[in-house]
């Protein structure tokens, strides 16, 4: 059914996408529980920065991630001196690329979870003694759990997809940053690939149409779960 | 044992809340007033949910500037709030858990109330009543040091409502809690409250022990014509209802100049008049002095003098004990 070629390209594009989850997740859960909070300071702040990489070209977020955390840059040569670790051209850096990009995505759907939840429960929780970490992990998180679950599986799939920043910070390298738009990309620029196109376009439509209805599954049981 | 003394302060847009006041420790007190009177922000102040300037003093220890979790309130609201991710026995685990002390167990709690059956629900589950009662178990489970609770039968109807303010008498007793229940409705608080405190307009306006602040002009002013009235105790009245006390209405109230004989009345209480006092042209209170306390008489200007009515003159108040 796959070759062995296309077969390279899902996994890399699994593999960036599951580490951008694994870097974006905790960030997003704490943004988007400051965000749903009426109390938080700097809220509109925060929602503008948050939401930067919807409104500024990918291209150029990925020239951004470029001049931050490359060889050269403040954070990049930090990390290459202390860790030994650097990001421009390696499946992390496509990761962390792509965990960018989809940030928004996945703040606005968790987002969304904390607010559908009742603030009034924070308040009960308050009463009887839960303090304020104590009402996150205990109310909270809980409550906007499915959707939370969702919202990632969401990202999850349109993770696959990142192309512009990814292609700008993390090159187009087989088996390490090339992912499913960047392989479509590349078969493109060759006379005759429009049938390998076709094909990996077919494979990128089933993983985010399976996403999808991952999510959708998946909320269902955890709603299911929790309020019976 | 806890008393609780309080003079908070708190704007909000145009409605200004000045209320200073005492709860005496082992009493239910009554938050009574109009809606709008500012009944809910002050339990909320009170329970550190508003911020609100002034000082709380709880058990002698100033609490004002501590976060809702460590000022030693529980809280209960009128919608039965609990926990959609929990069962109903969880609801009452996660306020022991939490609990200052361990005085009482989620089991002998909800035995109490009746809800040993439900705790494996989901609160979906529950009914309206049902989860009032699981509410106010929750909060006792809890072990506060004072017990808030804002209208917490107003969603209940008729006889739900009364077996749940006997129910609130009863956990009040065994449980010694001291407790401050927020009402609208004056049976509701002459019912279940020995001490009043009355807003208006975010001011207090009348408090102390019930039967004698009830009396007061400022707090007469506060009720709808047809329900002025006094508070009797329940022992100085056969009624059909349990309480501590009674809301007996003025126009409840016959008077008769002479001992009746063979009625179906079940309460006649012997008095002296102490004031007549006219409010139209129509009508005119009768302010009876009974070994019980004051009855209050509404009757026309027309029976007043057929029946010759003057201050010290002894009367009668009879009074149905469906009245009460």
């Amino acid at each position: 059914m796959l070759s062995p070629a296309e077969l390279e390209i899902l996994s890399t594009s699994f593999a960036v996408a599951w580490r951008a989850l694994l870097f974006s997740l905790p960030f997003a859960i704490a943004v988007a529980f400051l965000l749903s909070r009426p109390g938080t300071p700097g809220r509109l702040i925060l929602d503008g920065i948050t939401h930067l990489p919807v409104i500024l070209p990918p291209v150029l977020v990925g020239f951004l991630l470029l001049v931050i955390f490359g060889r050269r840059g403040p954070v990049g040569a930090l990390l290459e001196q202390w860790f030994g670790v650097h990001l421009a051209f390696t499946t992390a850096g496509a990761a962390l690329a792509t965990a960018v990009m989809s940030f928004p995505l996945l703040v606005r759907s968790i987002r969304l979870a904390f607010e559908a939840t009742d603030a009034r429960l924070f308040e009960d929780a308050a009463v009887l003694r839960a303090g304020p970490w104590d009402r996150f992990l205990s109310i909270a998180l809980p409550l906007a759990g499915p959707g939370i679950i969702a919202g990632t599986v969401t990202a999850f799939a349109a993770s696959m997809g990142e192309f512009g920043a990814v292609i700008t910070f993390a090159a187009n390298i087989p088996g390490q940053t090339q992912t499913l738009p960047l392989a479509i990309y590349t078969v493109l620029q060759e006379p005759g690939g429009e049938a390998e196109a076709l094909r990996l376009a077919a494979m990128s439509f089933a993983v985010a149409m399976l996403g999808l209805i991952a999510a959708e599954f998946l909320q269902r049981r955890a709603r299911k779960r929790l309020f019976g | 044992m806890s008393l609780l003394q309080a003079h908070l302060k708190l704007v909000q847009g145009r409605f200004v809340l000045d209320a200073q006041f005492r709860a005496p420790a082992n009493a239910i007190t009554a938050l009574f007033g109009p809606s709008g009177a500012g009944k809910s922000t002050l339990l909320s102040a009170l329970a550190g949910l508003k911020r609100a300037e002034g000082s709380i003093t709880l058990n002698g220890g100033e609490i004002n500037a501590l976060p809702a979790h460590r000022r030693g309130f529980g809280l209960v609201f009128q919608d039965a709030r609990l926990f959609p991710h929990l069962t109903a026995g969880q609801n009452l685990a996660y306020a022991r858990r939490r609990a200052r002390d361990s005085r009482l167990e989620p089991a002998d709690v909800a035995a109490f109330f009746d809800i040993a059956a439900l705790l494996d629900r989901p609160v979906a589950n529950l009914s309206g009543g049902e989860k009032s009662r699981v509410a106010l178990a929750r909060a006792l489970v809890s072990a506060p040091d004072f017990l808030l609770l804002d209208e917490p039968f107003a969603a209940l109807d008729g006889m739900r409502r009364h077996a749940f303010i006997q129910v609130l008498l009863a956990a009040h007793q065994k449980f010694q809690i001291p407790m401050m229940v927020v009402s609208h409705s004056i049976d509701d608080a002459a019912a279940l409250a020995s001490h009043l405190v009355a807003l208006k307009e975010g001011r207090v306006v009348a408090q102390g022990p019930f039967s004698e602040s009830a009396l007061s002009p400022a707090f007469q002013a506060l009720l709808d014509p047809r329900d002025i009235g006094t508070a009797l105790p329940a022992t100085a009245l056969h009624s059909v209802r349990e309480a501590i006390g009674h809301w007996l209405r003025a126009d409840h109230v016959l008077i008769a100049a002479e001992p009746p004989l063979k009625l179906s009345a079940r309460n006649i209480l012997q008095g002296r008049v102490a004031a007549l006092t006219p409010e139209s042209d129509s009508s005119l209170l009768v302010t009876l002095e009974t070994d019980d306390g004051p009855v209050l008489a509404r009757i026309t200007p027309e029976a007043a003098r057929e029946l010759q009515l003057q201050p010290k003159k002894t009367a009668w108040a009879v009074i149905k004990a469906h009245a009460v």
